[in-house]
């Protein structure tokens, strides 16, 4: 029998008994509804977790750190695992970083407390050092102006809400509170950094002459980045070198733990796509180093609703089974009904793997069909569940991406099939004569 | 004679009814001849039918040998009876059994549609043998649409299509008036004439045996005796136009 005479007759025979293929078929689509409005929901609870971690910063950025960071290094005394400890990152240790499969990018990171002066006002913020190349590659979003670039000396990237901290400091802390924050204009005006939080007052040191410095972006305010402020690594080291040695002449004395040139503690490094952050991870680590990102948060806030979006894919795979046997059934059925059509059928010349084939189609097509409606009624009530979800401000946003779609439609016939197996091995089964003789 | 298409050899099928055996048919021995019209006759519970059904390999026989065309059907399997029957055989039943989805010109290509036979080629061909049943005009009608002698009618045409070596008729008119009856066992013997097919007809009825060449009068499962039947009735009716 071929294959379009078979769809065709299976289609006929399922035609025939409308009311009851439509209540099998019904089966099938609440099924295959309950299921993907389930997984969908996981979907998107997992889509708004990263949603919500991406505000805190790239998911494709690994933090790096150097073990013992400075302090003396008999850290991790019994463990195994970490048998080599990188203790400090240079030049050549980022060359290694950049050529890890994957990488996209990849800097060396200092941060100091420093102060900016800008007219009569001041504000500080932790002064992030990095390769000034790298600053674009790193997934930051700039409001206005530019990101640090290869030759930058001087330069500085404000975040939006360092900006807006500007204070005048010859006020009270009273008065600085209930006075609205000052215009300064940091992309035009004339900004200065220092290193003494006294300056501007009277305690400030004369010998500390703060350095003029170009403002030349701005950061979006919130986030990650809202309350940094971004400079070239080399200019910031030469601050830290220039204050390190005022120090040290100011107390007569040598500092053992003086910060060498060159040498540094943090990294950061930007993986081309997210699913290969954890993998070149690992890499690091095995260098020696600890290495953080934020999928490392996300997978814990994935981790922790594992359970809720397993039990709500339980709740949708017990309905398909319940329409599953609902298609066993009336295939057991259509098998009473029939058995004397099976048996003339076999008695002009079928095949058996014909009448299996033939009860197979049937079955396979209301599984397709209860699946095919089913998506429709899913992208419906996605919809209505996003409604409520926004309304009531609750994470649970239901997502169906075309793979669902795809893969749901493939699982529901293959349901149809299994369920319908048993039902065909017996109608293939049943002898031609006894089939005739039933009246 | 002529070359037999059927021989059966010592052939017996013993039922187990509870503790009883019966035995439907016992140690029958006949051959069939190429072309032959030859009618089981006896009473209900003679064992007509299940010679016929084990001549046909709807049964398996409990000892014995059917050869047809050299091939032994009872050591078939499924599969292979399968395709013998696709082949060499054709079937009239008693009660039509037309597929009820299906309309008289798709129930006559069913044969062909088991074939692989693409379709315009197996829907002219059930065409022209409607034709031939003189059905031509109902060919879109559903069996329940149809009366009982044209339900026949497109049951014959379905026998008739594949050119089988042999037909097989259990009863073909056990549910039809007397001139119905007459009408259709014209019209079945006119259509095996004329391609020199193979009748074999099972029935209880002496009038319908009158359409033979040879009547097979069986009783308790065996040959009573065999009656070569000169005064053989003529088909009445023109069969048609046969292929």
């Amino acid at each position: 029998m071929s294959t379009s005479d078979m769809i065709k007759m299976a289609l006929r025979n399922l035609w025939k008994r409308k009311l009851r293929t439509f209540l099998t078929i019904l089966g099938v689509v609440i099924g295959t509804a309950s299921i993907v409005v389930m997984v969908s929901i996981g979907i998107g609870m997992n889509e708004s977790f990263q949603q919500q971690v991406e505000q805190w910063g790239s998911l494709q950025v690994i933090n790096v750190s150097a073990a013992g960071g400075g302090m003396v290094s008999v850290s991790n005394s019994g463990s195994s695992r970490n048998e080599k400890q990188a203790t400090e990152i240079t030049a050549s240790t980022i060359e290694e970083f950049k050529k890890i499969a994957g990488v996209e990018a990849a800097t060396p990171v200092m941060s100091e407390y420093l102060y900016f002066v800008c007219g009569k006002y001041m504000a500080d913020a932790s002064v992030k050092g990095i390769d000034p190349a790298s600053m674009e590659a790193m997934g930051y979003k700039v409001e206005q102006g530019r990101f640090l670039e290869e030759g930058d000396n001087n330069t500085l990237v404000f975040g939006a809400d360092v900006v807006t901290g500007f204070y005048n400091p010859k006020l009270s802390w009273e008065m600085r509170y209930n006075s609205p924050p000052p215009e300064v204009d940091v992309l035009n005006d004339k900004v200065m950094i220092t290193t003494d939080w006294n300056y501007g007052t009277r305690h400030a040191d004369k010998n500390l002459k703060p350095i003029k410095v170009d403002v030349v972006g701005i950061l979006p305010s919130g986030g990650e980045t809202g309350y940094a402020v971004f400079m070239p690594i080399k200019a910031l080291e030469q601050i830290k070198q220039d204050q390190q040695e005022y120090e040290e002449k100011q107390s007569g004395t040598k500092n053992v733990n003086r910060v060498k040139k060159g040498v540094y503690q943090n990294a950061m490094v930007k993986v081309a796509s997210m699913e290969e952050v954890q993998q070149v991870q690992d890499v690091i680590k095995e260098m020696g180093f600890q290495a953080y990102s934020l999928t490392d948060e996300l997978e814990t806030m994935k981790e922790t609703t594992k359970m809720l979006r397993m039990m709500l894919g339980a709740i949708g795979a017990i309905s398909l089974i319940v329409a599953a046997i609902g298609i066993t059934n009336t295939m057991v059925m259509a098998i009473y009904e029939r058995t004397r059509e099976i048996g003339v059928m076999k008695v002009i010349g079928a095949s058996l793997a014909d009448i299996k084939k033939l009860f197979l189609t049937e079955a396979a097509f209301i599984g397709f069909a209860g699946g095919f409606l089913g998506i429709i009624i899913s992208l419906g009530s996605s919809k209505i569940v996003n409604i409520i979800a926004v309304r009531t401000n609750s994470d649970m946003l239901s997502s169906i991406p075309l793979w669902l779609c795809g893969a749901s439609l493939v699982f529901a016939t293959f349901i149809g099939i299994a369920a319908g197996y048993l039902p065909a091995k017996r109608a293939m089964k049943l002898s031609a004569l006894s089939a005739i003789k039933t009246e | 004679m002529a070359e037999n298409v059927i021989k059966i050899r010592n052939v017996k099928k013993v039922y187990r009814m509870g503790q009883e055996k019966i035995s439907a048919v016992n140690n029958i021995s006949l051959n069939i001849a190429y072309g032959e019209i030859c009618c089981l006759l006896g009473k209900s519970g003679s064992g007509k039918s299940t010679l016929l059904n084990l001549i046909a390999g709807l049964e398996k026989p409990t000892k014995g040998s059917i050869i047809f065309n050299k091939r032994h059907i009872e050591r078939m399997n499924e599969d292979q009876l399968a395709k013998f029957r696709q082949q060499y055989v054709g079937f009239v039943f008693q009660s039509y059994n037309l597929l009820s989805t299906l309309t008289a010109l798709e129930n006559v290509t069913l044969p062909l549609i088991f074939r692989k036979v693409p379709a315009a080629e197996r829907n002219k061909k059930a065409m022209q043998m409607l034709e031939a049943v003189g059905l031509s005009e109902r060919a879109n009608h559903k069996p329940a649409q149809m009366s009982g002698g044209q339900q026949q009618r497109v049951s014959i045409a379905r026998a008739f299509i594949n050119s089988p070596q042999v037909v097989f008729a259990d009863e073909p008119t056990g549910n039809l008036d007397t001139k119905t009856t007459y009408e259709m066992m014209d019209l079945i013997t006119a259509l095996a004439q004329k391609n020199k097919q193979t009748l074999v007809i099972v029935t209880h009825d002496l009038e319908i045996a009158e359409y033979a060449n040879r009547i097979i009068h069986i009783s308790d499962g065996k040959i009573e005796k065999i009656q070569h039947n000169t005064n053989k009735k003529k088909a009445t009716v023109e069969g048609g136009n046969q292929i």
